[in-house]
């Protein structure tokens, strides 16, 4: 009897920029015919997964990640952090530092009116509610709505509205969402994660909420990554891409430093993988 | 360290079983620990390693120290009262305000902790880890890489201090040369310590974070995406912890009427009572374990 | 995939070279299980010959773990290499087990 077909979900999770490695994961799965069944995303991995679910061409990823990633994203956060800190901006729970009017005008110019209906291979994207800290899962309607919602980083971004419910950053609850893909019955997981690096030196007050953010941001990834470790039945192959030198958000002449170590970094699984796929 | 039958301290039922207690992190309502505590001593129940973390490490100190519950309770309501943070520290405003000139750095907190470093240090004597009746373990993280970490030598007050580094409002804690920041960053109910040091039965009281009614400025925003982050991470590790470890894992999760804030000190004996509650509530299943 | 048992002190120092993942885990499960059952629940694994470890692999060391502890024993890990650790990490399990630099230390750490 021959083997019954592997089902494979690809999880990728945030890591702004750093997602960008995602590209070159996705070349190494197609040059090998890896075969994805679905993809999962959170935060900046929710926009390179719905690209993917969408089998956009690499060279096509990595344009567009020089679009996204440019500064003007973090336009009027100067302005609003003093404006925060002096008390004449009032803040409530859709407030954000930024004016996400260039952030909404970039993913929409990616996304447009893609539905998660009309994608070529399922895509679920992970968000948390702001008010209950609950983990979300979108998986109908625009895709540009879950993009938003998922990548909407705490303070800096206002929350993003989906069903009546307030949503921000998957990360603050799953920032690598391998039980989605578990819950989808996924007999191969291969789950790209971004853990968050950290500061040696601490110059200012931002620097040093960055670092207390990032380090429950990193013990967050590694708690879910331990629990899923464990409760799933079949295999998980993780990739842990590393960057010389830290990647801030907008280092875009950095992308292409970025696909190549996801690229690398895959290629030295892919012997596993495939020896797994298979086995049968 | 080999994990062996218990020794019989005091006349109590033998049991081959290693009881761990774990206290996460929790501020005032950690004293429910105490309740627990009671419980426990009241059916002769041994407890064989103790396990804190931030305002659990004080209470856990105490039961490793094996002072009784009055003496605990006094302990707080010295200790714990709320000019601890009435010093401001004045560098750190010029700091925040001018952090280039003021020279901002890893030791940024906004209060003075001398007097919280007075307090502990009487509070707590002088006393050591070796001083301890039970051995005990108090987590804190690393600032500079996010690690638990897992301190069980040296001088007990230093290790909560560090223990209870709320972030932006103490400073970090310098020790054996590294920063601390509290340890809920890391892991607000630190089970995975006591399965490490070859503990059976773990008995572990959380708290969740509270969640704020309504944001209505920046500093509650923060406070509620914390919380978030905090109950995340509290919820996964647990899930984590309870497929890793060999034997049970009992929660005990007290529950409070009123919300409970940083210095509702008055408040001690009810958050005690509901300890208590919490932990009868459980108490028939501890036993059916431990004749199990 | 090789293994072997070196007996020292009292503990078993259990050596495996190659990956720890879905193909090799079997094996693996088979040997420790054996132990165990035979009563050597004091455990070293030398890990100074792995260099890749799975989600399968982990599941089942930890398996192990659990076994020895639940009679008494424990299963402590040496020499562990870069990229193994990583893993290690990621998944919570140098939060809950005994690491040592080499396997002399970790027998040393069984008393």
């Amino acid at each position: 009897m021959p083997p019954k077909n592997k089902s494979v979900t690809l999880v990728i999770g945030s890591g702004g920029i750093k997602c960008a490695a995602a590209i070159g994961l996705w070349k190494v799965l197609q040059e090998n015919d890896i075969h994805v069944n679905s993809v999962v995303g959170c935060s900046g991995g929710s926009l390179y997964g719905a690209l993917i679910a969408n089998h956009a061409d690499v060279k096509e990823m990595e344009e567009r990640s020089y679009q996204l990633w440019t500064n003007d994203l973090m336009q009027g956060y100067i302005t609003n952090l003093k404006a925060s800190q002096d008390g004449s901006l009032k803040f409530n729970e859709r407030s954000g530092l930024v004016d996400d009017s260039v952030l909404n005008k970039t993913l929409q110019g990616v996304f447009g009116d893609w539905t998660f209906d009309g994608l070529k291979t399922p895509l679920k994207i992970a968000a948390t509610d702001m008010l209950t800290g609950d983990k979300v899962i979108l998986s109908e309607g625009l895709v540009f709505d879950a993009v938003r919602a998922s990548s909407a980083i705490p303070i800096i971004f206002p929350p993003w509205e989906v069903n009546g419910r307030l949503l921000i950053d998957g990360a603050a609850s799953n920032p690598l969402p391998i039980d989605i893909a578990i819950q989808d019955g996924a007999d191969i997981i291969i789950a790209m994660g971004f853990p968050l690096s950290y500061r040696s030196r601490f110059r200012s007050m931002t620097a040093v909420q960055e670092q207390l953010n990032n380090i429950y941001m990193n013990n967050i990834l590694n708690a879910t990554y331990a629990f899923y470790n464990l409760a799933h039945h079949a295999e998980i192959f993780t990739i842990l891409p590393e960057f010389e030198g830290a990647i801030s958000m907008f280092d875009v002449d950095k992308v292409p430093h970025v696909i190549e170590r996801g690229e690398q970094a895959t290629r030295e699984l892919v012997p596993h993988i495939r020896r797994l796929l298979e086995q049968g | 360290m080999t994990p062996s039958p218990v020794s019989d301290k005091s006349g109590q039922t033998m049991t081959t079983n290693r009881i761990a207690l774990v206290i996460g992190s929790g501020s005032v309502k950690c004293a429910a620990a105490l309740g627990l505590m009671k419980v426990l001593e009241h059916e002769n129940i041994a407890v064989n390693m103790v396990v804190g973390c931030s305002g659990g490490a004080l209470y856990a100190a105490a039961i490793a120290l094996g002072w009784p519950v009055e003496r605990a309770v006094e302990a707080t309501l010295r200790m714990w009262t709320n000019d601890i943070t009435a010093k401001k520290n004045r560098r750190a405003l010029l700091q925040l305000v001018l952090p280039g000139l003021f020279k901002f750095d890893e030791t940024f907190g906004l209060i003075d902790d001398g007097l919280i470093n007075r307090r502990l240090r009487e509070g707590y004597q002088g006393t050591t880890f070796s001083d301890a009746k039970i051995p005990l373990y108090i987590t804190a993280t690393d600032l500079y890489n996010g690690d638990q970490v897992v301190l069980s030598e040296g001088d007990i007050a230093n290790a909560i201090r560090a223990s209870i580094s709320i972030p932006y409002i103490f400073p970090p804690h310098k020790l054996n040369e590294r920063y601390m920041v509290d340890g809920y960053q890391s892991d607000p109910l630190p089970i995975g310590v006591a399965i490490r040091e070859g503990a059976d039965l773990i008995i572990a009281m959380g708290f969740e974070s509270p969640y704020q009614e309504r944001i209505t400025s920046l500093m509650r925003y923060n406070l509620q995406v914390s919380s978030v982050t905090s109950n995340n991470l509290l919820k996964t590790n647990f899930a984590f912890h309870n497929l890793a470890h060999h034997a049970e894992i009992i929660p005990i999760l007290p529950e409070f009427k009123h919300r409970i804030k940083l210095f509702d000190t008055d408040k001690l004996p009810y958050v005690i009572e509901e300890g208590e509650r919490a932990a009868e509530a459980q108490l028939p299943y501890i036993k059916k374990l431990l004749n199990g | 995939m090789n293994i072997q048992d070196i007996q020292k002190n009292g503990v078993t120092v259990v050596q495996f070279s190659g990956s720890i993942d879905a193909l090799t885990a079997p094996a693996i499960t088979e040997h420790l299980g054996g132990l165990i059952s035979s009563g050597q629940i004091r455990l070293v694994v030398d890990l100074g010959g792995v260099d890749f470890t799975s989600s399968a692999g982990l599941r089942l060391l930890l398996g192990a773990v659990k076994d020895a502890r639940a009679g008494g024993g424990d299963l402590r890990l040496a020499a562990v290499q870069p990229d193994v650790m990583k893993v290690l990490k990621i998944s919570g399990f140098t939060n809950i087990l005994k690491l040592f630099e080499n396997v002399d230390d970790a027998v040393a750490s069984f008393g």
